[in-house]
């Protein structure tokens, strides 16, 4: 029985229910790295290269975490979506850094939309990789997509109430592999809602509209994610108090999107770039004071 | 028997301390070097502290602030430990409640603070780089074998500051070496650092922020007067430089004392006081957290750094 690993980073924030939807509807075992945890990553920064992102280094960890664990690891290679939605070199690239680290079977899949290769075909490869018939991809496809779906109305629609909350509202801007991760983002998070604070997720929103706002921003927005993220700000810049951008270092998109969001925000904002340093003091500093500010603390 | 409150600003390069009375002036004050060790530095500079402090006095609130503000505010029992940032703003709102725009350049932070009608409308700090605050300066200062209290006299003797790259002080750093190996005088490279140190703040701190008067600088650096000269050149604005402005942050923690005083009375007294700290590693599981253990008198009383909450 063969077992597919799949890293618990960077596609997987994306992609996680859906290729479980997938993978459960096929009946094909996988297993999943834990939780990132100070082994997995210091891992991956021994395996990677200095100008590699934070991120990326953590992702090489969790697949040096599955290597002898599984028979395949999932590792899909993204490159657009159409037109001027390109994403991320990393995800353009993980596929061959890994091949060339590694000596593991590959479990891969392209999108690339100006290619006409879509979600559809990769997954129809996969299927038929692992020994499955047409007839059952085609429903675990079916059925991923129809869950998929759902969820995001649904997580959009959560944004949406909390927007209404009556309580302090933070944006939380940021990759969902950064905001997510325990050891990138998660520690801010916590932070945030032990203090009462109504977090909104720039990533739960509905691509397809954030997307399109984000012109308001730049009309020059090369990255998909960029866009998406910029857009949530557009989205709710009116109804919150203020913003949290959350990107790793060396991350290039973001040292745009960053720049672009603080000279064209009227709402408090604070950047946060998390690197490897361990010590959580520095940033409890920042974030004690935004929300100081936030709160009105500062003026009684 | 009068009461009074300590404030207490543990920064990673000095050490603040500030006693004020009901009406916020101050009564005594001191400015210490922490030279890495904060327990020992605020130990010091109670001593100091006490033996200014006249006898109809007694501390009925103590606030701390800075980078320290959580060990030292458990070594005090603090009754209000806050961030610089909070601090400072409380502190010069006091003073100058007109103040539009707070600069501020300490030992490894430096930030901005933008105020409307008395409320903070935004602020900015730098990321976790230091680059350009006070602990690049007297690095400098140690290389060229001068006082970092005499840097602001020799830049202002200079009539051609050199130009030193601004973005980051690792680059600053080799440029300043190159330009006095080639020759230039002392005076000019220390008002090029002055400069540099100016650009770095606006490029990387003040970036998209807009700056309008009354402008006030403080922290550490304002101290240095030819910083100072280029900021009021480059922003082309009077820069106001408080007699205190090394001492807002220990001010506007003191007075966040008061406003939350709990009618204990405190003590400076320090000498019987055993407060340690013990680093160590646990390995329960693969996080390794590194876990910092603190005791009083021996007795654990806090321990940070855990992930899961085991200590």
């Amino acid at each position: 029985m063969n077992t597919v690993g799949i890293p618990r980073s960077l596609f997987y924030y994306y992609y996680k229910d859906l290729w479980q939807d997938f993978f459960s509807a096929l009946k094909i075992s996988y297993i999943i790295s834990p939780i990132t945890n100070k082994e997995i990553m210091d891992r991956g920064l021994k395996m990677s290269n200095s100008e590699m992102c934070l991120s990326l280094k953590n992702y090489l960890g969790h697949v040096d975490y599955l290597k002898d664990k599984c028979n395949y690891i999932l590792i899909p290679r993204i490159s657009n979506f159409k037109n001027d939605n390109q994403t991320c070199t990393n995800f353009w690239a993980a596929y061959d850094i890994v091949k060339n680290l590694f000596d593991i079977n590959i479990l891969h899949y392209n999108i690339d939309l100006n290619q006409k290769q879509t979600l559809k075909k990769g997954l129809y490869k996969i299927g038929k990789i692992l020994n499955k018939k047409p007839r059952q991809i085609k429903k675990a496809y079916k059925y991923a997509i129809i869950q998929n779906n759902k969820r995001i109305k649904k997580n959009h629609q959560i944004n949406l109430n909390k927007l209404k909350s009556k309580k302090t509202k933070i944006l939380l801007v940021g990759h969902p592999y950064n905001l997510y991760d325990e050891l990138i983002g998660k520690d801010i998070i916590k932070y945030l809602i032990k203090n009462d604070i109504e977090l909104i997720y720039s990533d739960k929103f509905n691509p397809k509209i954030t997307n399109h706002l984000s012109k308001k921003i730049s009309k020059d927005l090369y990255f998909k994610y960029s866009k998406d993220n910029l857009g949530a700000i557009v989205y709710c810049q009116n109804q919150i108090n203020g913003v949290i951008f959350i990107s790793s270092f060396p991350c290039a998109p973001d040292s745009l999107a960053c720049e672009l969001a603080m000279r064209k925000l009227t709402i408090p904002y604070l950047n946060i770039v998390i690197d490897d340093n361990s010590s959580f003091t520095g940033l409890e500093t920042r974030l004690e004071s935004f929300l100081d500010m936030l709160g009105g603390k500062l003026n009684d | 028997m009068k009461d009074c409150y300590l404030g207490v600003d543990i920064g990673s390069i000095s050490t603040k301390g500030v006693i004020i009375d009901d009406n916020n002036n101050i009564i005594t004050q001191a400015y210490i070097w922490t030279e890495g060790n904060p327990t020992k530095a605020v130990k010091n500079l109670l001593n100091i502290l006490k033996q200014n402090l006249p006898d109809n006095y007694q501390i009925k609130g103590i606030g701390t602030t800075g980078s320290a503000r959580k060990l030292i505010g458990l070594m005090l029992k603090a009754s209000v430990v806050k961030n610089e940032i909070t601090a400072h703003a409380i502190g010069t709102l006091t003073f100058y409640p007109n103040v539009r725009t707070i600069l501020e350049i300490g030992g490894q932070d430096s930030k901005i603070i933008l105020i409307k009608n008395g409320i903070i409308t935004n602020y900015a700090m730098n990321t976790l780089c230091a680059a350009g605050t006070g602990s690049f300066l007297s690095s400098q200062a140690k290389r060229l074998g001068i006082d970092v209290k005499e840097f602001g006299d020799y830049a202002l003797k200079s009539q051609n500051p050199v130009k030193i790259a601004a973005r980051c002080t690792v680059f600053a750093e080799s440029d300043l070496v190159h330009k006095a190996q080639v020759g230039y005088p002392k005076e000019d490279i220390i008002a090029g650092l002055c400069k540099s140190v100016v650009l770095n703040y606006l490029n990387n701190v003040g970036k998209g922020k807009k700056i309008v008067g009354p402008i006030i600088f403080q922290g550490g650096v304002s101290k240095n007067k030819g910083v100072v000269k280029y900021f009021k050149e480059i922003l082309k604005e009077d820069i106001i430089v408080d007699k205190n402005s090394h001492l807002m942050g220990a001010i506007g923690i003191a007075i966040l004392a008061k406003k939350h005083k709990t009618g204990k009375t405190y003590s400076l007294e320090m000498k019987n006081l055993k407060f340690q700290t013990k680093a160590f590693e646990c390995h329960h599981c693969p996080n390794s957290c590194e876990l910092l253990k603190i005791y009083r008198n021996n007795v654990l009383v806090d321990s940070w750094g855990s992930k899961c909450g085991k200590y």
